[in-house]
This record gives structure tokens, sequence and C-alpha cells, in this order.
């Protein structure tokens, strides 16, 4: 099999400076450098922008992004979106704090769940995110529906049924206190949450995953050309449903550690989240053009997000902008890498 | 691909008559699923209020309001559905919507005549549309992308519009918004029904005109069947395209006008998942979602059948399973969708 000689071969072809690099490491270099370039005019901009505490603040503080954003770049590369992580994250949680909550200790319904231990509540809850991931599966890689309209009606019902079990409101008592505890832990002697060490975990597997197992390459393959790929012998159904479930389930990892952080099961939590997950990929360089990204481009883009929106709260732009500001940013970054790749194709 | 052929290979044994009736079905089955739509509905209360007694499904203070709500569905999806023809989408409509009905509102507050915000507003439109063209047809930005990019931009712009502290364009203190806002969509020219109701008819029906007769009806089928094919045969696909999405862009536009007059504010949260029933209606309506082939008529039924839906869902469970219904719709369709795809790929 030729699968694990893509890259090579792609960026050999290419002459000029840095040949030898491929074209995601060429866009993962141009992206840190313009957030090298970002992060000097905030320091200047805003003061006290530069020591560490708010630094790490910026690498850590939307590590929910950064995982839903994992599996959303995967499918990307193999030109799929997957707009339900959102919705995801929403009912994981509020079925993990239903699952939890004592049975019949209240007249109010919402106060009453069904008394699981906290391992098998989350453990189901997890199994129910990954059923909306099989839906996802089923009708995109089964019956070859587009991702994007399977994925906005699996958001609706993801979403729905979050609504349904919280009956519009939120579920947040007779919870054991067991359930606040991985949400709110930290490593010792330090102030980073223990859901910064899953998010950093994750990332290594992921770049592990789509670096060095043949599973990795193929997605890349799978995103070039799905055709040639089913043709060398690529599963190619197979591996878009798993990607999909995997997605789903890291939404759920999301939504269970968000929830726990809060100790409430809200049904309008993450809102928005599946278009913030697409924007730091985009803003990293994954193409859904095929074949093309890396979850460090996504890493990068999430950091980048990350300082712009310290950058803008800090310069006193009201909560408001963050649409326009996250439409505008995006807009460019694609047509400023588009413009780099270009410039260098042509040597 | 393999499937083809054994599809075909099924199909040389099939007779004429099993054929014909398979494009029967497909001609007919729409009108079928809204006539048990509504009797199922109007059957729910008929014991207590009978058939078109007071608060029932059919009473005519119920489906004249059905009537005048549905005004902006059904003009948009008409006008998506030729986009989809043509093999693109648009997913940034109802965002457009709410900017259009924000910036509308906002005029006729400052007192500008009806008139003249409404034709600002429709140039609004075009300016959205023509920027939504630019980035898929010029700068060859992927469709969801770029949309999913001014979505947000859009609904930024039209939250920024709004004033802090409060949720939309309406009479505060010092300005009253004129009453004349309501006489578009809300006041009583004939049966019951605003003037908007009927100008809708009129412009359903030159859409539907436009996509049999026209140049850029047969022409948007040829771009989304092939095309390349389109291209070599002097089709030029920027051109007509682009001039789709300022059609959807201008119908956007109008339908703000028309939400924004019937609820007499500009609601910046008002178009908010316009998208996703423009989506349903399509796809309820047989379109096919890779392109090529469609019916605006089609999908007008299919907006009936959105609107009866979730006014009939009102009547029957509380809101809070309003999205969860949703999601299960837009699924449903999508099997419908494709059971009805795989019928034509046989017959």
């Amino acid at each position: 099999m030729n699968i694990e000689t893509t890259k090579p071969t792609k960026s050999t072809k290419r002459a000029g400076w840095g040949s030898r690099m491929s074209n995601e490491t060429y866009i993962t270099i141009f992206m840190a450098g313009v957030l090298l370039v970002i992060f000097l005019i905030a320091c200047l901009a805003v003061p006290g922008f530069y020591n560490p505490k708010n630094i790490i603040n910026i690498l850590t503080n939307n590590w929910y992004i950064v995982i839903i954003g994992i599996g959303v770049t995967f499918l990307l590369i193999t030109g799929n979106f997957d707009m339900s992580v959102g919705g995801v994250i929403a009912m994981t949680g509020v079925l993990s704090v239903y699952f939890c909550q004592a049975s019949n200790v209240s007249r109010n319904v919402l106060a009453n769940g069904l008394g699981l231990p906290y391992g098998v509540a989350i453990g189901l809850a997890l199994l129910c995110a990954m059923g909306i991931g099989g839906i996802n599966a089923f009708f995109v890689a089964g019956l070859k529906v587009p991702s994007i309209i399977v994925t906005l009606g699996t958001m609706m019902l993801a979403r729905g049924i979050g609504q349904v079990v919280t009956q519009g409101a939120q579920r947040n008592t007779s919870l054991p206190d067991v359930f606040g505890v991985i949400g709110n832990a930290s490593i010792p002697g330090t102030t980073l949450k223990f859901s910064v060490v899953i998010m950093v975990t994750l990332l290594i597997i992921a770049f592990i995953f789509e670096r060095w197992t043949v599973a990795g390459r193929r997605t890349y393959l799978i995103g070039a050309n799905s055709e040639a790929a089913r043709l060398s012998g690529v599963k190619v159904t197979r591996h878009i449903a798993t990607l999909f479930i995997i997605s789903a389930l890291l939404a759920g990892i999301t939504g269970i550690l968000m929830t726990s952080e809060y100790k409430a099961g809200l049904s309008s939590r993450a809102m928005g989240f599946e278009f913030d997950a697409l924007v730091v990929a985009l803003l990293g360089g994954v193409s859904i053009a095929g074949g093309f990204g890396s979850v460090l481009n996504m890493f990068v883009g999430a950091i980048l997000l990350s300082t712009m929106t310290t950058m803008a709260t800090a310069l006193l732009l009201s909560p408001d902008w963050q649409f326009t500001l996250k439409a505008v940013v995006t807009f460019i970054a694609i047509l400023a890498q588009r413009w780099a790749l270009d410039r260098r194709s042509r040597g | 691909m393999a499937t083809t052929q054994t599809q075909i290979s099924k199909t040389t044994g099939s007779n004429d008559r099993s054929d014909a009736r398979r494009a029967t079905i497909k001609k007919y089955y729409i009108y079928l699923v809204l006539l048990v739509i509504v009797v199922a509905f109007a059957l729910i209360k008929v014991r207590e209020v009978g058939l078109f007694g007071r608060g029932a499904f059919l009473s005519p203070d119920s489906v004249i309001n059905m009537l005048r709500i549905s005004v902006p569905i059904l003009t948009l999806s008409g006008a998506f559905t030729l986009l989809i023809i043509s093999g693109y989408i648009d997913l940034s409509v109802g965002s457009a919507m709410s900017l259009a009905a924000v910036v509308f509102s906002l005029m006729i507050l400052n007192g500008f005549s009806f008139l003249v915000a409404f034709l600002i507003t429709l140039l609004l439109g075009v300016g959205m549309g023509l920027l939504n063209g630019f980035n898929v047809m010029k700068l060859r930005i992927t469709p969801v992308i770029a949309t999913l990019v001014t979505l947000n931009l859009f609904k930024g712009i039209a939250l920024l519009i709004v004033m802090d502290g409060t949720s939309a364009i309406k009479s505060t203190a010092t300005q009253k918004m004129p009453a004349m806002i309501n006489s578009y969509a809300r006041h009583d020219v004939f049966l019951g029904l605003p003037l908007a109701f009927f100008i809708a008819i009129a412009v359903i029906i030159a859409l539907i005109v436009v996509q049999r007769k026209t140049i850029l009806g047969k022409y948007s089928v040829a771009i989304g069947g092939n095309r390349t094919a389109a291209e070599l045969s002097g089709i030029s696909p920027v051109k007509y395209v682009w001039i789709l999405f300022v059609i959807v862009g201008v119908f956007a536009a109008a339908a703000g006008v028309a939400r924004a007059s019937y609820m007499s504010l500009g609601d910046p949260l008002s178009g908010d998942q316009m998208e996703l029933a423009c989506i349903i209606a399509v796809l309820l309506g047989g379109t096919s979602f890779t392109g090529g082939e469609g019916s605006v008529a089609k999908t007008m039924v299919g907006a009936i059948i959105i609107m009866c839906v979730t006014t009939g869902l009102m009547t029957v469970i509380p809101a809070y399973w309003q999205t969860l219904a949703t999601g299960s719709v837009l699924l449903i369709a999508v099997v419908i969708n494709q059971l009805l795809a795989r019928e034509s790929l046989k017959a």
C-alpha cells in the first residue's frame, strides 16, 4: 500500500524555498506567524496582556472547542461537516444529570432522576452521544446524504432531547457530590483544570493518529479522492462512519466535563459551538477542499481565536461583537491561506 | 459503483407498469402527506370544538393566522429551491432575514415612508446576495462555509444595530413605532388576509414560471446536473448562480420585511433557523440535494406542510418539544427524499 507515502510525494513535487516541508506544516507555520503578530499587537494595545497568567488563560480557556474541534477537523479532512456537536454537548450533559439524579425524592419532576451511580450515568450518556453519531454515520456514510443537512437535523434532534428532558428549563438538584468533581478538579499545586489535561491528552493521541497510523493516513486519502481510496481497498463508508461516532463521543466527553463543572444540566448549553469548532479549524488552515489539514492547525486556530476574543474583550468591545468578529476573521483567514498556498506553489 | 450496477441489473427485470406506478407515487405522494397531516390535526380536537369551531385546527381564525405567518417561509423557500436545483446552498437566509427585519423596522421607527423603507431593505438584500455570490462564485469558497460565515456576519450586524439592553427594534419612551408598519403583513385586505399574502402568491407564481419556462430555470438545472458540461456548452455558472444568490438575498430581505411588519418590531433573532425550514420544505418537495432536478411548486407544498405541523403541534404538545419535532421532521424528510431518489434512479 502506498497510502503512507502520499505526503512525501506531495511535498517533493513542490519547488523552491522549504520544498521538503508539507503544505500542512507550511500553513501551520504561516498561521503561527500570524498568531505571533497579532499577539504582539495585543501586547502593545492591551496593558498586561503578556503576563504569564493571561497567556496560560489564552492557551487553555477554550479547551471545550479544542476537544470537539478534533472530531470536526478529521471530518473536514474527509470533506464532511459535523454541525451536531453543540447539540450533542447539551444532550449528553442533560442526560448525565438526569441519569444521576436521585429518584423519587421530590414532587418536582425536574428534581427526580433515575438514581444511577455516577459511572453508569456518564457511561450511558456517552452511549447516547454515540447514538447521535451513529445516526449521522448512517445517513451520511450509508445513505450518502450531504453531511451538512443530516447534521443540522441531528443538531436539532440532540438539543431537542435535552429540552424535553429538562422541560425547557434546567436540572440541577439532588445530585451526588461526586458529580461536580471531574469538572472542577485541577492539577495539584496549579490552577490548571483536569479538563485541560484531557484536552492535551486527546490532542496528542489525535496527532499520533493522523501522522503515524494507517487509519490516520487513510483519512487524508479519502479526503483527497474518495473514489481512488475505495478502489485501493479503503473501506470509505466504515471509516467515515467511525469518524462521525468518534466526533459525537468527543462532544459527549465535553458535555460531561462542562456539566460537571457547573453541576447543572442546561439544554441551551454549547449554543453555536458547532460554528466555533468550524472556525478554529478553518482559522488554522484545515480545508474542506479535501485531504488537507491537521489537528495541530486546529489548535493554532483555537489559540488565534482565543487571543483575538481576549483582546476584543479587553478593548471594550461588547459581546455582541463576537459574531461579526468571528465571521470577518474567518473570512480573512481563508483568503490569506489561499494566497499563501498559491504563492508557494508558484515557487 | 457496485451498488449502481446491481440496481441496473435489477431494473432490467421490472416492467413498465410498476415503473409508471412509481412515477405516480413520486408525483402525488406529497399531496397525500399534506392531506393526512391536515386531517390528523383537524380530528385531534374534533370532540371538544368540532371541525371548524373556535380553537380547532381548521377554524377560519386558525387558517387565516397560519396563512398570514407563512408568507416568509413560502416566498423564501421558493427562491431557495432554485439555488438548490443549481447545486448550491445558502445557509445565511435566516440571518439575512433577521438583518432585513431589523434594518426595516429601524427605518420605519425613524419616520421613513413604508415604500422607501421597503425598497431600501430590498437593496440591502441585493447587497447580501451579491456578497454571498462573490464569496462562492468568485473567491470559490465552499458554499456551506461561505454562507455560514455570512450567517454569523449578518446576525452579528443585526445584534449590533439593536441597542444594548433591548431585545429588538421597537417603540421606546421617546420614539413610537408608527402603526402603519402593520399595514403590509397583518391588516385585513381581502378575506381576512393581508396584502403581503397576495403579493406572496403572485411572487410564487412568478417563481414557478421562472423555474419552468425561462432560461434561468433551464440553466440552473443544467448547472446542477453537470457543471462542467454546462460550462462547456457555453453557460456561465458564475453569472447565473450569482444571479440566483442575489434573488435569494432579495427574497430573504422581503421575508424579513413581512416578519417585521407582522410582529411590528425588528427582532434580530426573528429569522433564526429559517434555513432549516427552507431545507425541510425543499427536501419534502423531492428536490434533489445534489442538484439538477426539483420543483418550486412542490417546495410550496412542503412549506405548507411545515406550517401545518408547527401550528398543529403547538396546540398538542408543550413548546419545549418544538426543537425535537423540527429535527425529527428534517430527518424523516431526508429519508423520504432518499427513497424518492432511489425510485427515480430505478425508473
